[in-house]
């Protein structure tokens, strides 16, 4: 007896304990008995309206997410565009060999630090394991250089063995050249490299993103390059100013290279970041108005249904007080 | 490095690389520019990440390279 008297308390007593809102808490008295579990009909709308209020918060968020996205966006598109004029000159002198083999690589992933970015950062981790296949072999030797935090979470799971440097925190300031020169130097001085492999998302258009590799030789793989002719044998054409010598002068342009096309690969990736992350939140914010509509749908459909039932209720009972 | 046998640079010679020649060279150009471009051409250019080294497939103590103090 005393059982049951407990369990009808517990009863009572369930929709104050489940989890809800402040709000509910309030109003627990009308809760109890929309509520009501025991031999009342009407149907509960309060789960639903909870639903469609968080729905509604997470959409203002996800709008003002896109509005700091798109703001950011601007500030960092020219001058991302401005560096591609910095690794260019290289190009031209130097040109791109992506598929040059040598023993070291070193493999330099750009990444964001934050999330809610759509896929980039897993774009440029997968690049980065292809590439580490495609270089990886007896006798060779691949590292990891991991710029931002996401690229760092990915990649911890199947290649921390190969994880030779990460580095985060790097968009608390606006990024500079400084900041981004004295990170390449950083990398320069600790890794033993060959060849230098910065995987990034390059960016064309805010919706679109291309997965890019640029190719920094040491200044010993471009002499044997030179020597072997191709696209750098004409490096021997070019005069030498001053006493400098050509291993100097190549020492200098590669330090010099690769911390131009770290600056504009990170300026790059930042920039597809703010794309991607106003893409991201566009849809979702959208999703969540599909969301809250079929809510709302749902809701009205139940509140005129309770309604209608009492509306028969009362008629009839009126009815059967009358006959 | 073969460049050992040749006159090596004064900076080179002091363990620094070109990167880092370059950077303060281009510190002195901004420290001769004329004020209001003085301070803004400086508060721009403001370092700050953290690096990690890892061994054996752990992160090492990261080291933090920053001008501005820890807030």
């Amino acid at each position: 007896m005393a059982m049951a008297a407990l369990r009808r308390e517990g009863r009572r007593f369930a929709p104050l304990i489940s989890p809800q809102p402040i709000t509910a808490a309030v109003r627990s008295s009308l809760i109890q008995q929309e509520q009501a579990p025991l031999g009342v009909r009407s149907i509960s709308t309060q789960i639903i309206r909870n639903r469609m209020k968080s729905v509604k918060n997470i959409q203002k968020i996800t709008k003002a997410m896109k509005m700091v996205a798109a703001s950011k966006l601007r500030a960092i598109q020219t001058r991302a565009e401005n560096s591609r004029g910095l690794w260019q000159p290289f190009t031209a002198l130097l040109g791109d060999t992506p598929s040059v083999d040598v023993k070291k690589n070193v493999i330099v992933t750009i990444s964001s630090d934050k999330g809610l970015c759509g896929g980039i950062n897993s774009t440029s981790v997968k690049t980065s394991k292809a590439l580490f296949k495609l270089t990886s072999g007896p006798d060779k030797e691949t590292k990891y250089v991991l710029v931002g935090e996401k690229a760092k979470a990915q990649l911890v799971r199947d290649s921390r063995k190969h994880i030779d440097i990460s580095i985060t925190g790097l968009q608390k300031n606006p990024l500079n050249y400084t900041q981004v020169s004295v990170l390449a130097d950083d990398i320069l001085k600790n890794v033993e490299y060959d060849a230098l492999r910065v995987v990034f998302n390059k960016f064309r258009s805010v919706i679109s993103f291309i997965p890019t590799t640029a190719t920094v030789l040491s200044p010993e793989i471009v002499e044997r390059e030179a020597e072997s002719g191709g696209r750098l044998g004409d490096l021997d054409s070019y005069e030498i100013e001053g006493g400098e010598t050509k291993s100097e002068i190549l020492q200098n342009l590669t330090e010099y290279q690769f911390s131009c096309v770290l600056f504009n690969a990170v300026l790059e990736n930042a920039c597809s970041e703010q794309g991607a992350r106003m893409s991201a939140m566009d849809s979702s914010s959208r999703n969540a108005g599909e969301v809250l509509d079929r809510l709302t749908l749902t809701y009205n459909r139940t509140r005129q249904a309770s309604i209608t039932t009492e509306l028969i209720e009362i008629i009839s009972g009126a009815a059967a007080l009358e006959g | 490095m073969a460049s050992s046998t040749a006159a090596v640079p004064f900076w080179r010679a002091a363990g620094m690389t070109y990167i880092t020649y370059s950077n303060i060279c281009a510190n002195l150009v901004r420290n001769c520019l004329k004020e209001p471009h003085k301070t803004e051409a400086l508060t721009r250019e403001k370092v700050h990440f953290s690096l990690s080294k890892w061994t054996d497939g752990k992160p090492q103590r990261p080291t933090l390279r920053s001008d501005t103090p820890e807030d």
